[in-house]
Order: structure tokens, then C-alpha cells, then sequence
């Protein structure tokens, strides 16, 4: 029975794991769909992450970092819009600047709000929160029911998105734009205004991503905190051939991976522990190369993805 | 022609230049908002920066490493491979080559083999991005990115655990021998042979790699029409390789420079992100070995000089990342905001 609570043990560890990865690479999938490759996810994430945790430390509420993280998400994925929309830049290019400046905004202000040695956290977090009767339901109950806000939200978006990309004329529209804007626009879809809403959504989706690493995970702020995640949510949408439940298998694998080496590394006993346990922290990065050589390869996504389209 | 290509420069220059005035101009409404005036932040920046001797070779100093990186990412950038793994290229480089100087020991070939090593070691580190994304079609963009973390958590282990010195408290690397130790050209400063090597000898090598060599006009015709270059029967595969591993030799090398002319141990703080900063300058410099060398003690400078700001002005260090990111923002728009000022008619060329 112990090895038992051990397994739901590294599942539900899996889902929480998870879940930063699964709102991010749903969102990406969005924007991705709409032929927009966003690599500034990276940075939208981080600024998530500083103003949910700015939000929650300087009105003590969570509900606020919530919303905070939300907005901030929002916002850098606009500026990223106007760049490669409006401007009609790079988007890989624009993406790195993203991140760059997501960076260098978030130390600065970061210094600004909170002097040199000051360690700010926060007092309390979004705890997971077991929903009435199904948390109960053994094992399953534990693994999937009794978790936090931002898991819900994940598992409920994806079918939710499946829905909209590909049931609604708004997914119909949005997808005929990222296989090829010019004979979309000229069918009469007004493929900037549609690319600008599949951006907020994914602004939406990557701030919550971002925000739980801090008002969730983590209850402190560091400018590293993001670790890539941005970069493994863009390759779980091309693992998950830019699908919602293939977002969903991803982020899970990816979780399990992440928590299983936090899990292996509490059982090990013996001199090479902390040796073994510290080598572990490179497990995920190391699955998500493997994963893209066993299945990204030559994949094809939209076809207008990553491409400039210009009305002249 | 002639005048036409001194007519073209004068644009790319022009381009540079105002994207860096821009910068500094919405760096100085930061400036205002905390409370500082952007005219004296300025001004003990370049203080701090070019003040006095010191300081200036200092900067050089600074310089080397986001030179070395960024010549490389110029090369790469050319044919429009954006690698952004320099720096975990840079702390393989830097790894293996204070492995091979610690096991060597003194001998004569010491530093010669470390720096031959650490070259190898940046290729190897960015060969297999670009093999993944020759060979298999995987952007590269997230491969370099990722193997950023896979080295520096794998440096992170060595230093800690198998190469950890047994005499320090932290986990840092032995300390290099004195055969692996870059000499120091003038004394009583930390100037050593790497600064001169990456001025003297980085610059203009990759200079005639890029502008008088068959390969630079390869990257070029990559670089800008990638189905011309096919028709005209360039390997479009193997030059995009080649480009990333030159650019993985230079910032293994510019991570090396850093243990045996700076730290002499090998430390999990070696970089404090010379390799995305070198995204910065090589767009900054537009790819070209002159304006990539000139935007390098630029950036070095604000590195630099942001010491003295915090120190005088109560400014925080992160304002060095700040202008980097707006000023990468306004090198992008650059092209955008030069069309507008010539239609509005504001720059004649």
C-alpha cells in the first residue's frame, strides 16, 4: 500500500508539474495555428511571473497576482504582435528581443521595488483545492481532484480549445490564416484582427503559465525562475503536432519526467546522493532534445507559420 | 559603385545609430520615472566606462568575451542561423578547457591544447544543434536555447562533484597552472594575450572570412535567398552547419579567455550572459566583423559603466539587460523607422 501512495504520489506531482507547460503550450498551439511562431513565450512567461508576483506581494491577494499575471502576459504578447503584425518583423528575431527585454524589465524593476539583499516571498500560495465529492474517489481522486486552480484550468482548456480550433468559424478562419494568410485575406477574413485575438488568447494562457510559477510553485521571484519552459512549451506543440491533446501528452511526459527526478532523488541514500540528485536537474532538458529527435523531425506544421505577410 | 556601396554603409551606420539613440532615450524615461537624471546617468556611465586608464582597459577587458561571441553569432546570423546557444557553448568551451590545463599541468603545450580543446569543445556543443537542424529539420532556435541549460547544469555537476577543488568552499574547479594562464601585457592590469588575440587576430580573421572569402559569400547568398543559392550550387546545408560550429568555436574560446586571463578557476558564475548579450551586438553590428567589434566595446562600456551609475546614482545593475532589450527591440525596427524618416523626408541618402 505504501509503494501505492507512492505512485499517486508522483502522478499528482506530475500534473502540477505539468500544468505551466500544458496552459503555455496551449496557448502557443493558438498563436501557432494563426502562422504566428512566438519564441518571446520565453519572456511573456517571466512577465507573468513578475507581475502576478507583484500583483499578490503588494496587495496580499492571490485573486490579484491572478489577474496581474494575466495582464502582464497579455501585454508582452501585444508588444510581440505589434512587432511582427504591425512592423512586419522577424518573428523569430522579435521573439529573442522579447525575452531580452523581458529580462532586463523585470531585474530593473525588480531591484526597483525591492533594494539590493532584500528577499521578498510571498506569505502564502494558490494551494490545491479538492473539489467536493470526486476528491474522494480513491487514487483518482488524489491524482486529478485534488489539485490547484491552474491544473483545472489546463485539463478544462483542452478540449475547450480543440472545440474552438476546430468546430468553430473563428478556429476555421484562424487556421486558414496560418496555412496561408494571402488567400485568406483575399476570401475576405481579416487576418490581422484574427492574429491579434489569437494573440490575447495565448497572452491569457501564457501569463497564467507564468504567473503560477510564482504565486503557486514557487512564492519568490528570480529572474531564472522561467528555466526554459517557454522554449519546452514550444516544442511540446510540435511534438504535439500543433493539437490540444497533443499539448496534453506532452506536458504530461514532460511533467512525469520532471517529477520523477525530483522523485528518484528522495530515495537515494549513500554518499552519491546529492551527486546523482544534483545530475538529475538535467533530465528534462535532455528528454525534450531526445524528444525532438525521435519525433520532431521534418514535421510539418501550418504552413504560413513563422512566415511575414505584408499587404502592399 | 564605389559610391554606391559607401552610399549603402553609410545607411547601415545610420541605421545602428539611431537605434541606439532611441535606446538611450527610452532608457532615460527609466531614468526619470526612478527619480535619476539621465544626463548625469549618462555621464558616470562613461566615467565609469572610459574614465581613466584603468577603467578603459577594463572595458577592453570586459570587451573580449562579447567581441568573441559575437563574431561568431555575425557569421552565424549572416545566413540567418540564429544561434542562441553561445552561452552554454561558452561555459563547454570554458569547461573542457580548464579539464585539459588541471590535468596537464605545467608543460609547454598546456595552454596551447587547453585553447585548441575548448575551440573543439564550443564546435562539438553547436555541431549538434545544427546537425538536428541540417539533418532532421528541428528549429534551431529551441535546440540552442535548450542546450544552454543541458551545459550549465552539466558544469554545475563537474565543478561540484568529479573536478571540484578540494581546497575551496564553494564548488569551483582547481585552479588553472601557471602554464595555462593567460600573461598579462601590461602590468598591473587584468589586460592579458586574450584581449589582444580577440582584437588583433579574431577581427580580422573572421573579417576576411566574411567579406573576402568564397565561404562569407556563401553565408551571404544563404543568408538572403536561400532558393538562389540552391540554383547556383551552394550547399545550403553544409554552409548553415559550418556557420554554427564557427560560431560554437568562438564562444568556447571566449569562455576559456575567461578562466585563464580572469577567474583561473572554473566557476558556475563564469558568464553573466556574454552569450545572449552577443545576440545583442551581432544585430547591433549587423552582422558585419567591423560594426559587430565597434558595437562590442559599446555594450562593454555600458557593462561597465552601469557599475558606476548603481554606485553614484542608486541605480540597480539590471539597467544592462534593460538597454539591451529595448536597443534589440529598436535594431529590429530600424529598417521600419529609416523608411519612414525617408519618405517623410527627414534623411536623405
Amino acid at each position: 500500500m505504501i509503494e501505492m501512495a507512492l505512485v499517486v504520489g508522483l502522478l499528482a506531482i506530475t500534473l502540477r508539474t505539468a500544468s505551466p507547460l500544458l496552459l503555455a503550450s496551449l496557448g502557443e498551439t493558438i498563436a501557432e495555428r494563426g502562422g504566428i511562431l512566438n519564441l518571446g513565450i520565453e519572456g511573456a512567461m517571466l512577465i507573468g511571473a513578475f507581475s502576478g508576483f507583484l500583483g499578490a506581494y503588494f496587495t496580499g491577494s492571490l485573486v490579484v497576482g491572478f489577474i496581474t499575471a494575466i495582464i502582464g502576459g497579455i501585454l508582452t504578447v501585444l508588444l510581440f504582435g505589434i512587432l511582427v503584425i504591425k512592423v512586419n518583423l522577424d518573428q523569430v528575431v522579435s521573439g529573442l528581443a522579447i525575452n531580452l527585454l523581458a529580462t532586463g524589465l523585470s531585474l530593473y524593476f525588480f531591484r526597483i521595488a525591492f533594494s539590493q539583499g532584500n528577499f521578498p516571498y510571498l506569505g502564502q500560495l494558490i494551494d490545491p483545492m479538492p473539489i467536493p465529492g470526486l476528491s474522494g474517489i480513491p487514487i483518482i481522486g488524489d491524482i486529478l481532484f485534488n489539485q490547484t486552480i491552474f491544473v483545472y484550468i489546463g485539463l478544462l482548456s483542452v478540449p475547450l480549445i480543440y472545440w474552438i480550433l476546430f468546430k468553430t468559424s473563428f478556429g476555421l478562419r484562424l487556421r486558414s490564416i496560418g496555412e496561408d494568410p494571402f488567400v485568406a485575406s483575399y476570401l475576405g477574413i481579416n487576418v490581422e484582427r484574427t492574429r491579434f485575438i489569437s494573440l490575447i488568447v495565448e497572452g491569457i494562457f501564457v501569463g497564467m503559465a507564468g504567473g503560477l510559477l510564482t504565486i503557486s510553485m514557487f512564492n519568490t521571484f528570480d529572474t531564472r525562475i522561467v528555466a526554459a519552459r517557454g522554449f519546452v512549451a514550444v516544442s511540446i506543440v510540435i511534438l504535439g503536432r500543433w493539437n490540444p491533446w497533443g499539448a496534453l501528452t506532452g506536458s504530461l511526459l514532460f511533467g512525469f519526467t520532471q517529477a520523477l527526478s525530483l522523485w528518484i532523488g528522495t530515495f537515494l541514500v549513500g554518499p552519491a546522493a546529492p551527486s546523482i540528485s544534483q545530475l538529475l536537474s538535467l533530465l528534462p532538458y535532455v528528454v525534450t532534445l531526445l524528444a525532438l529527435v525521435v519525433g520532431g523531425r521534418k514535421v510539418r506544421g501550418p504552413a504560413s507559420l513563422g512566415s511575414p505577410f505584408a499587404k502592399e | 559603385m564605389q559610391l554606391k556601396i559607401s552610399k549603402s554603409t553609410y545607411r547601415s551606420i545610420l541605421k545602428s545609430l539611431i537605434s541606439v539613440a532611441l535606446a538611450l532615450v527610452v532608457t532615460s524615461v527609466l531614468f526619470i520615472l526612478t527619480g535619476a537624471n539621465p544626463v548625469l546617468a549618462y555621464y558616470y556611465m562613461f566615467v565609469g566606462a572610459f574614465g581613466n586608464f584603468s577603467l578603459t582597459v577594463e572595458t577592453l577587458v570586459r570587451m573580449t568575451p562579447i567581441l568573441l561571441v559575437s563574431l561568431g553569432l555575425a557569421v552565424s546570423f549572416k545566413c540567418k542561423v540564429w544561434n542562441i546557444g553561445a552561452e552554454g557553448q561558452l561555459y563547454m568551451g570554458a569547461m573542457v578547457g580548464t579539464i585539459a590545463a588541471v590535468s596537464l599541468g605545467n608543460t609547454p603545450v598546456t595552454l596551447l591544447i587547453s585553447i585548441a580543446l575548448c575551440i573543439l569543445a564550443g564546435m562539438a556543443w553547436a555541431g549538434i544543434p545544427a546537425l538536428m537542424k541540417t539533418h532532421l529539420g528541428i528549429n534551431e532556435v529551441i535546440t540552442t536555447f535548450l542546450m544552454n541549460y543541458v551545459a550549465i547544469y552539466f558544469v554545475q555537476w563537474l565543478i561540484a562533484f568529479p573536478f571540484r577543488s578540494p581546497d575551496t568552499l564553494f564548488p569551483e574547479s582547481a585552479q588553472l597552472p601557471a602554464a595555462a594562464i593567460l600573461p598579462i601585457m601590461v602590468p598591473s592590469t587584468r589586460l592579458h594575450l586574450g584581449v589582444l588575440i580577440a582584437i588583433f587576430l579574431a577581427i580580422p580573421l573572421v573579417y576576411l572570412l566574411m567579406m573576402r572569402s568564397t565561404f562569407g559569400y556563401k553565408l551571404k547568398a544563404v543568408g538572403e535567398n536561400p532558393e538562389a543559392a540552391r540554383y547556383g550550387g551552394i550547399n545550403i546545408k553544409r554552409t548553415m552547419l559550418m556557420a554554427l560550429v564557427i560560431s560554437g568555436a568562438l564562444a568556447g574560446l571566449a569562455g576559456f579567455f575567461e578562466v585563464s586571463g580572469i577567474q583561473f578557476r572554473m566557476r558556475g558564475s563564469l558568464s553573466p550572459g556574454y552569450g545572449y548579450t552577443g545576440i545583442v551586438v551581432a544585430l547591433l553590428g549587423q552582422s558585419n566583423p567591423i560594426g559587430v567589434a565597434i558595437s562590442s566595446i559599446f555594450i562593454a562600456a555600458i557593462y561597465n559603466g552601469a557599475f558606476e551609475v548603481s554606485r553614484v546614482l542608486n541605480q540597480p545593475q539590471g539597467i544592462v539587460d534593460f538597454i539591451q532589450g529595448v536597443l534589440i527591440i529598436f535594431v529590429l525596427s530600424s529598417e521600419s523607422i529609416m523608411r519612414f524618416l525617408e519618405k517623410k523626408g527627414v534623411i536623405k541618402l
